[in-house]
């Protein structure tokens, strides 16, 4: 995971490349042809264009330089001031600033020419305008082409940094020059730094990468530092001091114990004294290396002394970020030598591991740990019964563990033989080889699937065919056991009202499938009838009177009530009358006439009445029938009566739609009745009518 | 050799080398670029079960370590290569779905020695291998598993058979490995469940991740008692995990909370 990416800056051109890079994509992304004699509008757009092509050109590219650039006051501090320490923070502001200047002028000029342009007469008026703009836009690019030179020297340098990591696992290397640092991270990672016997080969910050307790560890070599003020510390020695401020590492503070470097171990400790306040609350390890040219045991003994006292000042330093114990002087003084690599790796583990406690420490306060609390938890089983449960490792296994010097012999594998032959995709390897049969010649035979009409492998049980008859058995038991308890109900244990009962059930249930199956067939060309008018299903008052008697109800209130309520709210005459003869009344001889004997006794409709008109009954008939025949078609297409001439659908989809014929396109043109004709031809010619 | 482009095995013969030192060892591999490797393999005391693949780079991986002790053998079950989800197996038994077609059982019997029942059981939850997890002696299974399945796992495996999830998860097979010397179970699972399930399983637990954080340990990792393969995305902590809790290599699972520690606090935080 890399959190500071400045490989990724895209190049920043000259100042001189950046205007034809932008002039010629004018050139070649807008229209280039345009003659006098067009009208001024297009003349004007055609320039318009030019303008706002070019500035919208510039706009992007110094847009993508400045969001590219890295903001000083967004990034890591540690990267804010190297940046600052190797660029300086006042340029590279004043440089991104002076194009950002430069993208509001050109957007500025760009809506001055454009304003100017909309009252340009002519052609030639219209092209100086733009050449006007574009020279004003490039002028001002050219003016800040120091800047771009500037930032493209940044972007170059910037690509080249080390990628460090601020917040990783860090161990930071300093010390005066030439005193064996690089050496050192050369020692425990693959870094590959410089080494020469000069002072300042290291000039900028190396990292290299070493694992301890199976964790990444970031290593940072940095430049040796000199001990004089900060004022006067060059910019190299600058970055050691940017590293020890701002990373949160543990330090190895190298000194030199021969002198070979060209400084004293007095002038080493005083740097350290000098540089001290930057150590404060980083684990610090003092590591004395060259021992193979001055043992530490041979030290003269004021440069003991001075040694002993630094590191109880490292042990000091540490300590105070310890919560439990004092930091031992003696654990912060380490000696090595990178020449013989004795005590290199002690000094790596010790440093390492003074890190990972100040680490763990911090994050045990942290909110996060409680999540992971459960992630450094060995459950240990309780014990539950006394049954030995123990692993099942095969002697071969157990006598290759026992051995202490492993035999280094390989054996031929799969692989192997697939690269001898022909390697992967033409090598097709033996599925049966390593079959374990009781004889070895079985391995290929080819075993039958089918065998007389049976799959063999139903028969890889020899008493397969036994227990199948065993279970068979055993199942025809079972339903037979089923079968005495469910009994179902006989019709012989009805009684004759019951069988009345069911006889009607039946009845009903036949006369409803039969009418759903009907139905069912001929919906599709069956009118439908409002129930109005199905005899079936009308709403009369009979077929209500014979329902509520089907039930066994008394249907005569509810006749009465129905007959009262229709038409005429007051009621009938006749009804009133009733009431005063009351009791009287003999129910075998009514006296009032029934509604029913209103209306003559039945007769068919083919009989004439007087005043009809008809001479006899096949008149009538005739009559009837030409009439009917009259209504047909005007019912049969649901309309209300001869004045109903309304077209549901003016427009059908499936005429307008598709090819069509050159004749006539505007259909909504034709007279409506002959639309209705059309649609009719159609209709009749797909369902065969005609 | 004509390399596939499928393969990137280069790692693993390296890695191989420095495990193999103490004889128990755990192995760093990859079937066809996919690190699930738990996937395509089974691996159990008395058998190992490879898919069949486009090379023999997977096999050889298990067959270079394995093939002197135990029976590796490549196998695909309903036609299928993820036949380390499909099916279910210990040192006594192996059970196989019921798409499993007979060729493919006929090939399973031949290769496995006598003394492994190889059994098909029909159950309507197929992938048998994320349904039950289990060692020689103990397994869990898939709360909706059937009575007549539980009582062939018992059966066939000679196991005690629990009904459990783990975190939450029903498919205690994806997210739970255990061998008879240990086991690595979800991340999440908290350490209550983690010390029920220990003392179901009478081994020790630890929740961790295999394959760079993955949590779907049952597919990064093949484990029995002597040997571990892990994806070849597993980070060198997590390794460091499960060969201690598996006791590979003379680790003790007691150096999770001891020695691993501090670098655990570190990487997880």
């Amino acid at each position: 995971m890399v959190l500071y990416n400045f490989k990724k800056i895209t190049v920043v051109p000259s100042g001189k490349d950046f205007i034809d890079i932008i002039l010629s994509r004018t050139q070649r992304q807008t229209p280039t042809v345009v003659h006098k004699g067009y009208a001024i509008t297009r003349i004007r757009q055609f320039y318009m264009r030019k303008v706002k092509f070019t500035q919208s050109n510039f706009h992007e590219k110094l847009t993508t330089i400045l969001e590219d650039f890295p903001r000083l006051d967004d990034i890591h501090p540690f990267y804010g001031d190297l940046m600052n320490v190797l660029y300086d923070k006042d340029h590279y502001k004043l440089a991104l600033g002076q194009l950002h200047t430069a993208r509001n002028l050109v957007e500025k000029i760009s809506k001055d020419y454009v304003r100017l342009l909309k009252y340009g007469d002519s052609l030639y008026r219209c092209k100086q305008l733009k050449k006007a703009a574009l020279g004003r836009m490039c002028t001002i690019m050219k003016r800040v082409s120091p800047s771009l030179a500037y930032l493209e020297q940044v972007r170059q340098h910037l690509s080249r940094l080390p990628s460090i990591d601020p917040n990783a696992r860090t161990l930071l290397i300093c010390g005066y020059p030439n005193v064996g640092k690089s050496s050192f991270i050369n020692k425990i990672t693959r870094a590959d730094v410089d080494v020469q016997p000069y002072a300042f080969t290291t000039k900028s910050l190396f990292v290299g990468h070493t694992d301890y307790k199976y964790l990444r560890w970031q290593v940072i070599d940095t430049p040796g530092i000199l001990d004089h003020p900060l004022e006067d510390r060059n910019t190299i020695e600058m970055l050691s001091i940017m590293a020890l401020v701002h990373l949160r590492a543990a330090v190895l503070f190298v000194i030199d114990l021969s002198g070979a470097c060209g400084y004293t171990i007095q002038q080493q400790a005083a740097l350290f004294q000098s540089i001290k306040p930057l150590f404060a609350n980083k684990p610090l390890i003092i590591a004395c290396n060259k021992t193979d040219l001055q043992p530490l045991e041979t030290l003269p003994e004021e440069d003991r002394r001075l040694l002993d006292e630094l590191a109880k000042e490292a042990a000091q330093t540490s300590s105070l970020m310890l919560v439990d114990g004092v930091q031992e002087a003696k654990e912060c003084l380490l000696t090595m030598s990178t020449l013989t690599d004795e005590g290199v790796i002690s000094v790596k583990n010790s440093a390492c591991e003074r890190l990972l406690q100040h680490r763990v420490e911090v994050k045990m306060k942290s909110k996060k740990m409680n999540d992971v609390l459960n992630r450094i938890h060995v459950a240990f089983p309780r014990v539950r019964d006394h049954k030995e449960r123990p692993p099942s490792i095969p002697e071969g296994v157990l006598a290759k563990m026992n051995q202490t010097v492993q035999p280094v012999t390989r054996k031929q594998t799969e692989k192997d033989l697939e690269n001898v032959n022909g390697g992967a995709g033409v090598y097709s390897a033996s599925l049966v080889k390593r079959y374990l049969l009781a004889d070895d010649d079985w391995k290929n035979d080819i075993i039958p699937e089918i065998m007389d009409g049976h799959n063999v492998a139903d028969f890889i049980d020899p008493d397969i065919l036994l227990r199948l008859e065993e279970l068979e058995r055993e199942e025809d038991e079972r339903e037979a056991a089923a079968e005495g308890e469910d009994d179902e109900m006989d019709e012989d244990d009805l009684g004759p009202e019951e069988m009345e009962a069911l006889a009607a059930i039946r009845k009903k249930k036949k006369h409803l499938l039969e009418e759903h199956r009907r139905k069912k067939r001929t919906a599709d060309n069956n009118p439908i009838v409002p129930r109005k008018f199905d005899k079936d299903q009308e709403f009369s008052a009979g077929r209500m009177g014979r329902h509520l008697a089907s039930l066994g109800l008394d249907p005569t209130l509810a006749l009465e009530r129905a007959r009262s309520r229709s038409a005429s709210r007051r009621g009938r005459k006749r009804d009133r009358s009733v009431a005063v003869e009351g009791d009287s009344m003999d129910i075998d001889q009514p006296s009032k006439r029934l509604r029913s004997t209103s209306r003559s006794k039945s007769r068919a409709p083919s009989e004439t009445r007087p005043g009809e008109g008809f001479k006899d009954s096949a008149q009538k008939m005739k009559a009837m029938k030409i009439g009917k025949k009259a209504v047909f078609k005007r019912n049969k297409e649901a309309r209300k009566g001869e004045a109903d001439r309304t077209i549901v659908n003016l427009k059908p989809k499936h005429l307008f739609s598709g090819k069509r014929g050159t004749v006539r396109s505007s259909y909504d043109q034709w007279d409506p009745l002959l639309v209705m004709e059309v649609k009719f031809m159609f209709h009749f010619v797909r369902y065969k009518v005609v | 050799m004509a390399t596939s482009k499928f393969f990137c095995m280069g790692p693993v013969g390296y890695r191989n080398v420095a495990k193999l030192l103490g004889g128990e060892l755990a192995s760093w591999a990859q079937f066809e670029n996919s690190s699930e490797i738990g996937v395509f393999s089974k691996l159990t005391n008395s058998y190992c079960l490879v898919a069949i693949g486009g090379a023999e780079n997977f096999y050889s991986t298990f067959e270079a370590e394995l093939s002197d002790y135990i029976p590796v053998v490549k196998a695909s079950i309903a036609g299928t290569r993820v036949i380390g989800r499909m099916c279910v197996g210990n040192k006594k038994g192996l059970l196989l779905p019921n798409s499993t077609t007979d060729q493919e059982l006929l090939h399973l019997r031949n290769s496995l020695p006598d003394s492994v029942v190889v059994q098909r059981i029909d159950e309507r939850l197929s992938a048998l291998g994320n349904c039950v997890t289990c060692n020689d002696y103990v397994a869990l299974i898939h709360t909706d598993l059937d009575k007549e399945t539980e009582e062939l796992i018992a059966d066939v495996l000679g196991v005690e058979v629990f009904r459990q999830t783990i975190a939450g998860n029903i498919l205690v097979g994806s997210y739970s490995v255990f061998s008879n010397r240990g086991g690595l179970v979800h991340p999440h699972t908290s350490i209550e469940d983690l010390d029920e399930l220990s003392s179901l399983l009478q081994v020790p637990l630890v929740a961790g991740t295999v394959n760079r954080g993955s949590e779907v340990v049952g597919a990064g990792l093949v484990v029995n008692d002597w040997a571990a393969f892990t994806g070849i995305d597993t980070t060198a902590t997590e390794l460091s995990v499960i060969e201690s809790v598996f006791k590979l290599r003379e680790a003790q699972p007691s150096a999770i909370v001891n020695e691993m520690r501090a670098s655990l606090i570190d990487s997880m935080t």
